[in-house]
């Protein structure tokens, strides 16, 4: 079971960085599903090691696309450090004390899609801020992080059921 | 993996996730000028804030020394001033019989306690016998009186406040020279009331009001307040309200005026009333 989930999960994050490599269709959008694969991770795995499993998805992504080193990382480390916060807001304790995992059927397709909403939110307004440095008017940071939110959401409402390894069982 | 502990367990991943940030900062800092540049515009502005702050503390924890050396200061320099007044009066021939030296002493003291509730308010200040406190001695601002020391200790003052009914200020109208007594009007810390103003005395609301210098205590022309309304008293004196120059409520700093001279003024009253024994 663990090695189904860390399976998928390295599958994703190979494929964020070909899409992230070869698919440029705007510089207002870009598309991400690694909030949601850290969102997805086992809920018996806690706070501190989701943490620096992020860190390192996040490094392995900025050594193999074109980008500034260090930018996934340090959008996606905050999302791990709110996981538990986000998921116990939304979800409540359940799904820690089962240690059950993130699924659309058990907790519905809009609760989950809400969760999404929240992690990537927080991934892009980091990961835009950061990569403009201050270079980019507001409207443009406002433009692309409304853009990419949708296009993200979309993608990783589609791919969360492949993550939730209880679904598949 | 072992469950999580709450408050050790939070402490240690907020500690995890300021270093991993970090890491992440500093490889986006050293691997792209763009990012470089933003950091440090970042960095140096949360500094300047952070120091900013740091300092405006540090001098709000300063500023009651400040004050006290400003206090003192301020003293020191009335003095010079004073001084220099009465040189200027004593190389005037016209004033030369009657002035040598204001005759009065001055002390400058902070308040340690006050109260400003009761209809019999009073003070106590921070100089004492030590000091060179004496008993009876006036406490004045430059706006106003603030009261009377009525006992000494050996480092601290207690003193009845303006502030109570019982203590009057003889107090003078600028224009018309018209002397009564100032007391408290009981309700307001900023109001006073000038009583028993003969009728024949002329003033004009917004006349200033100052220390008559007919009593021991005070000396001379202290302003106190400008002069409001008025009211007559049994068809024979008028009453009037007086807009205070200081707000009691807002009081530190005062300086306690002693009169050096006040024993001999004690020892001419005293002998003048035994000879009007003896003529009896």
């Amino acid at each position: 079971m663990r090695n189904t989930f860390t399976l998928t999960y390295i599958l994703m994050m190979v494929a964020q960085m070909l899409f992230t490599n070869y698919f440029h269709f705007t510089p207002l959008c870009m598309v991400t599903i690694l909030p949601v694969m850290v969102l997805c991770i086992p809920t018996r795995i806690n706070t501190l090691w989701a943490m620096v499993i992020a860190f390192a998805t996040g490094l392995a992504v900025d050594l193999f696309v074109d980008g500034a080193l260090g930018l996934n990382a340090l959008s996606l480390v905050p999302v791990a450090f709110l996981r538990k916060s986000v998921i116990e807001m939304i979800f409540g304790s359940e799904p820690f004390e089962h240690q059950e995992n993130i699924s659309t059927r058990k907790y519905g397709f809009a609760r989950v899609t809400f969760a999404i909403l929240i992690v990537t939110t927080l991934f892009l307004a980091i990961y835009i801020t950061a990569d403009c440095a201050g270079t980019r008017p507001l409207w443009f940071m406002a433009s692309k992080l409304g853009i990419s939110l949708i296009a993200s959401c979309l993608v990783s409402a589609l791919l969360v059921n492949m993550l939730s390894y209880d679904d598949r069982r | 993996m072992p469950k999580e502990r709450p408050l050790a367990s939070r402490i240690l991943n907020l500690a995890v996730f300021i270093l991993l940030e970090t890491a992440a900062l500093l490889m986006l800092s050293n691997n792209n000028a763009l990012q470089r540049l933003w950091i440090a515009r970042l960095s140096h502005g949360f500094m300047a804030k952070t120091w900013g702050t740091s300092q405006a503390i540090g001098n709000y924890f300063h500023l009651k020394r400040q004050n006290d050396e400003l206090a003192l200061e301020n003293e020191r320099l009335k003095s010079v001033l004073r001084d220099y007044e009465l040189a200027a009066k004593e190389n005037d021939p016209s004033l030369k019989p009657v002035l040598r030296g204001d005759g009065f002493k001055y002390i400058p003291a902070t308040i340690i306690k006050s109260g400003t509730s009761s209809q019999h308010n009073y003070l106590i200040l921070d100089k004492g016998r030590d000091d060179g406190v004496v008993e009876n001695s006036g406490i004045i601002t430059s706006k106003g009186v603030i009261g009377i020391v009525d006992a000494v200790s050996k480092h601290y003052s207690f003193a009845i406040s303006f502030l109570n009914k019982e203590l009057n200020i003889s107090a003078r109208i600028d224009t018309s020279g018209a002397v009564g007594p100032l007391a408290w009007d009981g309700i307001r810390t900023d109001e006073g009331v000038l009583r028993e103003i003969p009728l024949q005395f002329k003033y004009n609301p917004g006349d200033t009001i100052y220390t008559s210098g007919y009593s021991a205590i005070f000396p001379p022309d202290i302003p106190l307040g400008v002069a409001g309304e008025a009211k007559v008293i049994n068809g024979a004196t008028n009453e009037i309200r007086v807009k205070l120059f200081q707000d009691h409520s807002a009081l530190k700093y005062v300086t306690i005026i002693e009169n050096t001279r006040i024993r001999e003024i004690e020892e001419i009253e005293n002998s003048d009333n035994q000879n009007k024994g003896e003529k009896r």
